[in-house]
């Protein structure tokens, strides 16, 4: 089974028991009908409108928070000189 | 004057193979097989380079040759190719030269930095893992280590633009996908012999996205999967374009996946 049939049922499995709540097929327990009436609705928005705050909130904190290494760029650098001094005396063609 | 990353070397009588696909590297593959040579000698664990040179104009292969004659037939095998066919068949094409038990695949452009070999090892044995992948988004290694160095990781040349389209895109793949790893795109890792034959089998993507392929079929088959902190010194030599077709590519790439796997 590839990753998108495994969505698309799990979606699929969750877009049907939203339909029956939804439609009042089945009912919902413990909330009275007037506040399920107006959460029910908006609950798509809600979980998409969340969704994408996350991902923002993620890409945000990350560019944020990710490292900038100078120093391996430097490290770097003079292990390159170092290589090609070894090298030449070695025979090896450093251009 | 190298920087010994720990107090506590991996020991190893595993042999280790690199497969360093090469087109165009004149300049940089004498200093990058100078700098995996020192890595391995350093901690005395046993090693070989395959060469996989896709017929450079530029003399690359004579290099190459220079360089077998400094450190040994045993130790640099160059392994050409007619013309320029891609690197997944590169990695193909050097696995069937490759003597040792674990396959080390990364770039010869220096944005891959062979010190952090040792750690792959190290982690690999303790964990007795599959697939060790190098990550730049991540400051510690999982599973985790106990004596790991800190801070670790990062990047460097990357602007604010880089970065914001970098992680973008990790996210989108990793929305998508879920693949168990921080950096999907990344290309050097550590496979097991068997493993890597395995998977490339069956891969069929070309370019990043084969990259990406290979971590999402290594966790769609059940193998164990670590990865470590890398320094990534982006560019060194020269500029790189991301333009508006190679994001479509990408996005393209990650649903193929998506429905492939």
């Amino acid at each position: 089974m590839t990753r998108a049939q495994r969505v698309l049922a799990t979606a699929g499995v969750v877009a049907i028991g939203y339909a029956l709540l939804f439609f009042s097929i089945l009912p919902v327990p413990l909330l009275e009908p007037e506040a399920v009436d107006s959460i029910l609705p908006v609950l798509p928005w809600w979980a998409l409108v969340t969704f994408g705050a996350y991902c923002l909130g993620r890409l945000g904190w990350h560019v944020m928070t990710i490292r900038d290494c100078p120093e391996a760029y430097h490290e770097l650098m003079s292990e390159i000189s170092a290589a090609k001094n070894d090298l030449r005396a070695k025979g090896v063609t450093v251009d | 004057m190298s920087l010994v990353l720990d107090m506590n070397p991996p020991s190893s009588t595993s042999k280790y193979s690199v497969i360093l696909p090469t087109y165009n590297e004149r300049k940089n593959l004498p200093i990058i097989i100078w700098l995996i040579a020192k890595t391995f000698t350093e901690h005395q664990l046993d090693w070989e380079i395959i060469v996989v040179d896709d017929a450079s104009p530029d003399g690359t292969q004579e290099i190459a040759k220079q360089l077998i004659g400094v450190y040994g037939e045993d130790r640099i095998l160059l392994k050409p190719r007619a013309g320029k066919l891609g690197l997944g068949t590169a990695y193909i094409h050097g696995l069937n030269f490759c003597t040792g038990e674990f396959v080390i695949i990364m770039d010869a452009d220096f944005s891959h930095h062979p010190k952090f070999i040792p750690e792959f090892i190290k982690l690999q044995q303790t964990y007795n893992l599959d697939i060790v992948t190098g990550t730049r988004y991540r400051k510690t290694p999982t599973p985790r280590l106990a004596d790991s160095v800190t801070p670790a990781g990062g990047v460097y040349g990357w602007d604010v633009k880089r970065k914001l389209i970098s992680r973008g895109a990790n996210i989108f793949a990793d929305t998508v996908l879920s693949p168990g790893v921080s950096d999907l795109t990344g290309s050097f890792r550590l496979y097991r012999l068997p493993v890597l034959r395995h998977i490339i089998s069956l891969a069929q993507s070309k370019g990043y996205v084969f990259q990406m392929e290979m971590m999402v079929r290594a966790q769609a088959l059940g193998y164990t999967v670590g990865e470590v902190p890398i320094t990534f010194v982006d560019r060194i030599y020269g500029d790189s374009k991301l333009g508006a077709d190679e994001i479509v590519g990408y996005a393209k790439g990650v649903f193929q996946l998506f429905a492939g796997v």
